[in-house]
């Protein structure tokens, strides 16, 4: 009989094939990840913490002709806009609040869409062949325009609103992924397996499907991210966001609308534009390293 | 093989359907009707109650339904409040401006990203494969509007290479040679904002297409036979690879849709995409309407598109 | 009788047409007959895609059956089956082919074997942990192989941790689908006969599922070979292997290689003519449709599909 104790003294503890050591060695040697990931907690932590414990709304968004345009450096670091206002006041409260929607969309959308796309996945047969159908649709038809309609036609409405109108346009795509993964995770045996064991279908789909495409899962959670700090953003900078008293990333950048402000007095959109630019590369890099992590033939390391 | 296409088109009918009913419902929803517009002191309500009454506005919901349908069947989209116009004609003449920048945008898109594909394909690991790869993620990255502004602020306010606003620069006779130019002059910034951003998906499906190809066995079967590498590159691999890449049209399509919105507002190109953003700005339903349904209809086109090339070019998804 | 199936039939809709609708069936399993005795091993043998691993699938409650019946201890179980925590599918547990992917890549070896104990027997943790150690014990395994996960073990080590979480509810039917195949030969033998040691010792019933007719020879007493999803020939292991009926049989066994080179040049004519035979009598052995032929009695244990019209197929 072969013995398995010969590397009982190597001490290593044992772990799953892809699990957060995988994940951490691929960041020490991605360093483009590593300080991405290190730079979006750094700034989401400082975002937040100046926005709910340093920062006055009011006084920031008050109306002082005075500075009208400051230029950067004089009395404010970012300069101020055509009103007087701090434009990197405005910007840190802009970042917490369009952080705060995509991250409040990417929570709703990934539960929403990963467990409609792991049951559908999982049981197949006709009702999942209807909401694929359902799916398909909402995936093929421009959803930019739609979101614009219904914000439209809302008459007064919040960012939760917002939340969930972009929600409700952003989870079929999760939910066709996760479908796709499931379908042919569960054809797995070690599913059988488990059918045969005993183990009822809903316990087989959360405690043994899913751990097993949680890499997967965190990747497209990663850029999904991603992509909602884009439509949120685009929808400000339309001005179908958030209402203009609230400051977004996406409305600072839409003073560029004006041709004045996009030639001459650069600071009151380009921090913003950068920052997304930035924002939206890093969260892109950390999803790549994730995504070596997940796949064994990719990684680095 | 038609088979497969019949098929495809005939799940359109109820995805049309649906759409429909989607869009009726939206514009049950804003508020007003074609007449709420003309109420001034001086008509007499009940007139306007007339009026409505014959236009079959007091009819149930699902008799209206069916008109509207017929009407959008005949081409009669109504009327803009804003412009006065026909709503047909008034997207007819947008839908030009759109249609040529998408053209552009097309063959921009494709002349950018299939060479740099092959080339990242063929040569893979090398330094170019790896530059060709972080731009293809760079540009997957960025949002549209924020790319789109930083070419306008750099190459058209900065750098002044290109025009800021507009189609076709006033007082140049249309059909000269000299006003073909001017239009395409300011398509150029345009259409390669929106090119730069389609190109990852191209890129990156030519370069693992080619680096799978490479490792085959009928490529290895060519090499071994003797045929160099160059020519095993021109005669197989590329030619099976570039097939599919037809089928990318179709979600070009949609993303030309999504795209066409910000980037028009942003150049001030005055297309549909433009024509939307000031139609909700002034309320104008008709308008709305008919561009939401124009859009959807063109974007489960592109969709039926991309799957008839893809059951031509690949034999293994006909039969679903 | 301890386990019956009666005409088990497995159908599966073919979908076509313009509209998609049920055109066809393919016939996987096609009303099949088995009888199990306490403590014996029995084989079903076929090629590839003949519906041997369905049946088995079917009999544990993987697959849907279309018609027939399954009496397990004189009880109909057929709608049982899917009842997943039922007296019937804690005694019936199933080995699989490929014993990597049959363990979640994600659990630790305790958790795998803990699963059927979990979901069948009510047990307190210092009971479960002592049982696990007592099947890791059964299948010759280390302690400390409990914290690993499946992917630091080899082939025949993940063979017999299925064994083990096989037999953890003590069950009563092993359905064994390939259990070897995957296997270098020279960990096969190993595993094959220490499943044999465990039939003997717990009394178990196997039903084994090979293509392999050697390896069914060495496990089992009873063989049923099946070809388009039904049964060509079903018997002892002797009248099997020394009075074939049918042509298919014949066609098999003749392809088991032998390692002598004395007699090469016979077995070769020998195979020849078999297989001219086969091509020849093809239509006695099939109905015009190719179906196999339903079974007749040979001896009282011996049946083999013949014409209803040809009594004697040879």
């Amino acid at each position: 009989m072969v013995s398995v104790s010969n590397d009982k003294n190597s001490n290593i503890a044992s772990s799953p094939p892809t699990g957060f050591q995988v994940i951490f060695r691929e960041f020490i040697k991605d360093k483009l990840a590593l300080v991405s990931l290190i730079g979006i907690i750094l700034v989401t932590a400082y975002v937040f913490i100046m926005a709910y414990l340093f920062i006055n709304v009011d006084e920031i968004m008050r109306v002082s002709l005075r500075d009208k345009y400051a230029a950067p450096g004089e009395k404010f670091l970012l300069g101020a806009d055509q009103g007087g206002r701090d434009i990197f006041g405005q910007l840190v409260i802009g970042a917490k609040n369009s952080l705060e929607i995509a991250i409040g969309v990417t929570i709703i959308t990934s539960i929403f869409g990963i467990i409609v796309g792991l049951i559908c996945g999982y049981f197949g047969g006709w009702i999942d062949n209807i909401i694929m159908r359902i799916i398909d649709f909402f995936i093929t038809i421009p959803s930019l325009m739609l979101i614009i309609v219904f914000v439209t036609i809302i008459p007064k409405y919040s960012q939760y609103d917002l939340v969930l109108i972009i929600s409700l346009f952003a989870w079929p795509g999760i939910a066709r992924l996760v479908r796709s993964k499931a379908l042919s995770e569960g054809k797995r045996d070690y599913v059988n397996a488990s059918k045969t064991l005993g183990t009822n279908d809903f316990i087989i789909i959360f405690r043994e499907i899913m751990p097993n495409l949680s890499s997967i899962l965190i990747v497209e959670t990663t850029l999904n991210f991603a992509g909602n700090i884009g439509i949120e953003t685009v929808l400000s900078y339309l001005g179908f966001g958030l209402p203009p008293s609230t400051p977004s990333l996406g409305t600072l950048v839409s003073y560029a609308n004006n041709p004045l402000i996009l030639q001459q007095y650069w600071w009151c959109w380009l921090p913003a534009a950068l920052f997304i630019l930035i924002m939206m590369l890093a969260i892109n890099f950390v999803g790549q390293a994730f995504r070596r992590a997940a796949d064994a033939r990719q990684r680095l390391g | 093989m038609w088979k497969t296409v019949v098929r495809r088109v005939v799940i359109m009918i109820p995805q049309l359907f649906v759409l429909s009913l989607l869009v009726f419902i939206l514009a049950q929803f804003m508020p007003g009707d074609p007449y709420s517009g003309a109420i001034t002191p001086e008509t007499d309500p009940a007139r306007i109650e007339e009026l409505r009454e014959k236009a079959g506005l007091n009819d149930p919901w699902y008799e209206q339904y069916v008109r509207w349908v017929g009407n959008l069947v005949q081409g009669e989209l109504g009327k803009s409040y804003t412009f006065q116009r026909s709503v047909g004609d008034l997207i007819g003449e947008k839908a030009t401006n759109t249609l040529w920048l998408s053209l552009l945008s097309v063959i921009l898109l494709y002349s950018i990203a299939i060479p740099l594909g092959i080339l990242a394909g063929r040569y893979n690991n090398s330094k170019l494969d790896k530059s060709i790869v972080l731009y293809s993620f760079i540009s997957y990255a960025i949002p549209t509007f924020v790319l789109g502004l930083l070419f306008l602020y750099l190459f058209g306010y900065t750098l002044r290479w290109f025009p800021t606003v507009g189609s076709v620069s006033v007082g140049l006779d249309p059909g000269t040679l000299a006003w073909y130019w001017d239009k395409i002059y300011h398509l150029i910034l345009p259409a390669s904002t929106f090119a730069v951003l389609g190109t990852t998906g191209v890129i990156q499906y030519l370069r693992s297409e080619i680096i799978d190809a490479k490792s085959l066995d009928y490529v290895r079967t060519a090499r071994s036979k003797g045929i160099p590498m160059r020519k095993v590159y021109s005669k197989h691999i590329f030619r099976n690879s570039l097939l599919p890449i037809a089928a990318f049209l179709g979600f070009t399509i949609t993303g030309l849709l999504g795209g066409s919105i910000i980037i028009e507002t942003i150049f001030g190109y005055p297309g549909m995409g433009q024509l939307f953003i000031n139609a909700i700005l002034s309320r104008d339903y008709s308008v709305i309407t008919a561009l939401v349904m124009l859009y959807g209809f063109l974007a489960l086109l592109g969709s039926l598109l991309s799957d008839i090339i893809m059951s031509i070019v690949d034999p293994r998804i006909r039969i679903e | 009788m301890f386990m019956q199936i009666d005409n088990l039939k497995v159908h599966y809709p073919v979908r076509g047409g313009f509209f998609n609708r049920v055109i066809d069936h393919v016939h996987a399993v096609d009303g099949i007959s088995m009888e199990f005795e306490k403590g014996k091993a029995y084989g079903l043998v076929g090629e590839s895609g003949c519906g041997k691993s369905t049946t088995g699938k079917s009999i544990i409650g993987l697959e849907k059956i279309t018609s027939g019946k399954i009496i397990y201890e004189g009880e109909d179980v057929t709608n049982k089956r899917r009842d997943r925590k039922s007296a019937y599918n804690r005694d019936i547990q199933m080995i699989f082919q490929d014993s990597h992917s049959a363990m979640n890549p994600r659990k630790r070896v305790q958790d795998i074997l803990a699963e059927p104990i979990r979901n069948f027997l009510s047990l307190s943790p210092q009971e479960e942990r002592k049982r696990i150690n007592e099947l890791l014990a059964i299948v010759g395994m280390p302690e400390d192989a409990k914290l690993k996960y499946p992917h630091e073990f080899s082939g025949g080590q993940k063979q017999r941790l299925g064994i083990a979480r096989a037999i953890a509810t003590n069950p009563k039917v092993i359905i064994a689908d390939e259990p070897v195949s995957a296997l270098d030969l020279s960990v096969q033998a190993q595993v094959l006969n220490f499943m044999k040691d465990i039939q003997n010792e717990y009394g178990l019933t196997y039903l084994f599922i090979s293509h392999d007719l050697g390896v069914v020879k060495h496990m089992c007493e009873h063989i049923s070979i099946m070809y388009k999803g039904r049964f060509v020939e079903t018997g002892n292991t002797k009248e099997i292997f020394e009075n074939p009926q049918h042509i298919y049989t014949k066609r098999l066994l003749s392809a088991i290689p032998e390692v002598s080179p004395i007699g090469r040049i016979e077995r070769k004519r020998e195979r020849v003519n078999v297989e001219t035979h086969y091509q020849k009598e093809h239509n006695l052995s099939f109905d015009e449709k190719g179906r196999v032929f339903d079974l007749v009695p040979v001896t009282e244990t011996h049946f083999v599909a013949a014409s209803p019209t040809i009594k004697e197929v040879i």
